[in-house]
């Protein structure tokens, strides 16, 4: 078959199928393998000339990504809009109702409305080659994949924190909640106003029995919430604030680069993992330089890139290095938790389940004010 | 609209479509229980109950209205005094100090609240110091009451903008006469001075409260860490309570804010029902004089300074500092976290470039157009009192009250499904139309301040003489209010470059501005990038107003 098709092009298309193909197979352990008729996406891809990407991830962070896949595709411009995954949402379905242009694909940190846009239809059904690379769950009916492994984790400030004190597992967060020194000291997000701040919560409250124990204790030690993880990063290194509870590791992992003050713990009892959701729009204009985007985020190739440059931790076992879901597995075994991707992923979206929940939050967090 | 012109009409007809599209769509989405543009909606008051029901409504409310009126009791007299101070006496400094006391103006509030907590947070640098001192803090800047007098100091020169603009153009010749009868500076200002720029006063006072409702950035700093809602941290909330967007309950509570509008607008036109008393170009020129303020010269300097130092100095060095580190706080020295690596980051992001170009474009060019804009409907109802110009009057005040993060949104669905501006979506006009409207309330008066001065009988000379009511326009009443014109336009281009919230929607490759950019680098967690372009920002609006102040842009004189 492969033959057959690729006899009939010209030489120089074949090189450049080779080219662009080498550097991902070569690197893929696994039998990742394109279909013969590839370099027709990539043909079409580059007649559509760009690939609009709605995204949550921050500009600086996709650069790297952004400049590969452009000197990977030459005369594909990636459009990336960096958005708050909110405003993503908002823009998205209102685009669509709009039948104005949208994105083409979304990249989004909040699973939960993700996964609401492809359950409600928003999809496109492409099945990536590099499926067989990932987690068998990373695939949801190839609608959606997931396309990082960040761990959630603990934060604290190294100078004003002694390396005994730092807790290691939910249950020693109970215990430094105890510990008049944290008493305010600790921050997370605000479940209520941060959506991916609920959707961690949640995964705590599957995943650790005393979990509304817990969470007294952080109501009674007065635990601060916030929206902005650079607040609340900022607050821990300047002192104001010791801990911090939730907080995603590759933002951490980043500024902990920077930052000598910022160290960083992922739990060993569970560690909840959160993925960036990635799923191409039925309504976009460039469905074919969607299509390469996908497949260069999941590829090793920009996993790679994902990994060392853009510190989001990469979801393919055949990559090596710090930020990798192979170091994480090793470093926390069966302790790592994804977040799954699924229906459940949207369980809390129904408006009354999520409000009780809300309700016996704001019970746990009030009392502090006793 | 009898004596009115087709291209008056026109204009009103133009603007009022811009305001109540978008205010419109707010209103009818208010009352669905899904998104307006979804096939699955019904009618009905859901949205306003489950507001009313909401505790936090009401929270946020009160809080809200506490800061509103705070900041009013604080910035009105202040801001009034200080434009008296800068304008009519011979403060010492003046020269100099203008520029730098509107610096709170132009700089994001988020921004500022951010430097103050690096300066005088629960660590920072100031509060240490004091700390060493005298062994404790003996503030808090996360209560409620710092938050108030914050957004109050922070609010003093908007009211000042207003008020000076006004004394400008007011001649010596009424204080003089109570200075010949013997009354003091002080008198001088209460009695004569203030009194005939009450329009003036009474509006940024109205435009104060109504700013009140949208203290967004400073709340969301500062409020925070002890959970002090308002009503845009409100509207915030409701974004996510309910895990989707809930668009009516937002719409619902933007139109609450909206209705508050209607009884104040009332009582300042019932305070202001004769305007005639407040002209003060008339055909009879008049000199005008600085008062000596003799021994109140230093104190009033020395008062000056201090709200200076308060209001300006300590955020912004707090911001300065930031940038010029990787990190701070108790126990880190300058020494080892010096950097200039947030300034070099800067300038590697495309779109951080793309953004400061943008933001130099949307208030240069785009503020001229708005002054433009304005300028036209502060003609086409200019002198005219009648039910048009009155619903008019009100109208202009209408998209202040709503939250611009959310009058954001509501531009996009404008340029979403109204199908003639479609194609400008992404493009930097989406965001200009969108600040243009927003800040109409406040554009609006500058000019109106201007015009109410210049005397009927300046133009009805004219108009016996022959003129038509354009040629009228073009060769009586533009010249006469010129300089207005100019200090209104570099108004405009301070508070279109300080704009964040508005933009967060119509945000997208090649039409980022830094306000906006700077909400979205909050969020992620790129704080020294956030300052180092907040820098940038406040060194180019320095360098905009220098040159504006420099050729022919007179403040004051």
């Amino acid at each position: 078959m492969l033959r057959t098709k690729t006899k009939r092009r010209l030489a120089t298309t074949v090189a450049t199928v080779i080219t662009a193909l080498l550097p991902m197979t070569a690197m893929a352990a696994k039998t990742t393998s394109y279909p013969a008729d590839y370099q027709k996406i990539i043909d079409a891809g580059k007649k559509e000339g760009k690939v609009v990407v709605y995204g949550t991830t921050d500009t600086k962070a996709v650069d790297p990504l952004v400049k590969d896949f452009e000197a990977l595709y030459p005369g594909i411009k990636v459009e990336y809009n960096d958005l708050n995954s909110t405003e993503l949402y908002n823009r998205f379905i209102s685009e669509v109702a709009a039948g104005a242009g949208t994105c083409d694909v979304t990249w989004s940190s909040a699973p939960d409305l993700s996964i609401k846009l492809v359950n409600d239809g928003h999809a496109l059904a492409y099945k990536s080659p590099e499926t067989a690379s990932l987690p068998k769950w990373a695939n949801w009916k190839n609608l959606a994949y997931a396309t990082t492994y960040e761990p959630i984790s603990f934060i604290y400030n190294k100078r004003l924190v002694a390396a005994n004190e730092v807790p290691k597992t939910h249950a020693d967060i109970q215990k430094v909640l105890s510990n008049p020194k944290f008493k305010g000291k600790m921050v997370s997000y605000d479940p209520e106003r941060s959506g991916v701040g609920f959707m961690y919560i949640i995964q705590d409250m599957k995943h650790n029995k005393d979990f509304w124990t817990m969470a007294n204790a952080m109501g009674g030690a007065g635990m601060k919430v916030y929206t902005s993880t650079g607040a609340m990063m900022e607050k821990i290194s300047s002192g104001e604030a010791l801990l911090g509870y939730n907080i995603i590791g590759s933002y951490a992992f980043m500024k902990s680069k920077k930052d000598p003050s910022i160290g960083f713990v992922y739990p060993s009892d569970y560690t909840t993992v959160m993925s960036r959701i990635l799923f191409i729009s039925k309504n976009g204009k460039h469905l074919n330089a969607a299509k390469l985007w996908t497949d260069y985020i999941l590829s090793a190739r920009g996993q790679q890139i994902i990994s060392d440059k853009a510190d989001l931790f990469s979801i393919r076992s055949d990559i090596k290095g710090e930020t990798t879901m192979a170091t994480l597995a090793k470093q926390l075994g069966k302790a790592a938790k994804p977040i799954p991707i699924g229906k459940e992923t949207i369980e809390y979206l129904d408006q009354k389940k999520r409000l009780d929940f809300l309700n016996k939050w704001q019970g746990a967090m009030g009392t502090a004010k006793k | 609209m009898k004596n009115m012109s087709f291209s008056q009409k026109l204009v009103i007809a133009l603007t009022v479509l811009a305001i109540f599209l978008p205010i419109g769509l707010l209103l009818y989405q208010s009352f669905l229980d899904a998104p307006f543009f979804q096939p699955e909606k019904s009618l009905g008051l859901d949205a306003y109950r489950f507001i009313f029901e909401d505790p936090d409504f009401k929270k946020a409310f009160l809080n809200s209205l506490y800061i509103a009126l705070g900041m009013g009791i604080i910035s009105v007299p202040l801001g009034t005094l200080l434009a008296f101070l800068m304008i009519r006496t011979d403060l010492p400094g003046r020269k100099w100090l203008e520029p730098v006391l509107l610096i709170p103006v132009f700089v994001s509030p988020m921004v500022l609240c951010f430097g103050y907590v690096v300066a005088v947070g629960p660590v920072g640098f100031f509060s240490i110091w004091v700390q060493q001192l005298i062994g404790s803090v003996p503030w808090n800047i996360y209560s409620m009451k710092s938050i108030v007098l914050i957004a109050g100091l922070t609010h003093v020169p908007h009211v000042y903008l207003y008020s000076s603009s006004a004394l400008k153009s007011l001649g010596s010749d009424v204080e003089e006469a109570a200075r010949v009868s013997g009354a003091g500076p002080v008198r001088v200002a209460l009695t004569v001075s203030i009194p005939m720029v009450m329009p003036a006063i009474l509006y940024s006072a109205m435009l104060v409260f109504f700013l009140g409702f949208q203290v967004f950035g400073l709340a969301l700093v500062l409020g925070d860490p002890e959970g002090h809602l308002v009503l845009p941290t409100y509207l915030y909330k409701l974004t996510n309570k309910l895990g989707t967007p809930s668009y009516h309950l937002m719409a619902a509570v933007a139109m609450c804010i909206v209705t508050l509008t209607l009884p104040m607008v009332l009582m300042q036109r019932y305070l202001l029902r004769n305007a005639g008393k407040y002209i003060t170009l008339k055909g009879k020129g008049a000199r005008q004089a600085t008062l000596p303020l003799g021994i109140w010269r230093w104190l009033a300097a020395a008062a000056v300074f201090i709200w200076l130092l308060i209001t300006v100095f300590l955020p912004i060095i707090g911001v300065i500092f930031r940038s010029f580190v990787t990190h701070w706080g108790e126990g880190v020295t300058l020494a080892e976290a010096f950097t200039l690596g947030n300034y070099t980051s800067v300038f590697e992001q495309g779109n951080l470039i793309r953004g400061i170009v943008n933001t130099v474009l949307i208030g240069v060019v785009g503020g001229a157009l708005a002054g433009i804009c304005y300028t036209l409907m502060g003609l086409a109802t200019h002198r005219k009192n009648n039910g048009w110009t009155r619903a008019f009057d009100y109208s202009v005040m209408i998209p202040r009250a709503v939250p611009g993060l959310l009058a954001g949104l509501a531009f996009l669905w404008v340029f979403l499904f109204f199908p003639p501006l479609a194609p400008l979506r992404q493009t930097l006009f989406s965001l200009w139309l969108a600040y243009s409207v927003v800040w109409l309330a406040y554009g609006m008066r500058l000019i109106s301040s201007s015009l109410l001065q210049v005397g009927p009988e300046l133009e009805e000379c004219a108009r016996v003489t022959g003129a038509t009511p354009g040629q009228v326009d073009r060769h009586v009443t533009i010249p006469l209010i010129k300089y207005g014109l100019l200090a209104s336009w570099l108004m405009i281009f301070m508070i279109f470059e300080r704009e964040y919230s508005t933009g967060v929607y119509l945000l997208g490759p090649g039409t980022e501005v830094i306000g906006s950019l700077l909400v979205s680098l909050w969020g992620a967690g790129a704080i020294e990038l956030v300052s180092s372009l907040s820098v940038i920002n406040i060194l180019l609006v320095s360098v905009g107003m220098g040159i504006a102040l420099r050729y022919g842009v007179k403040l004051h004189d």
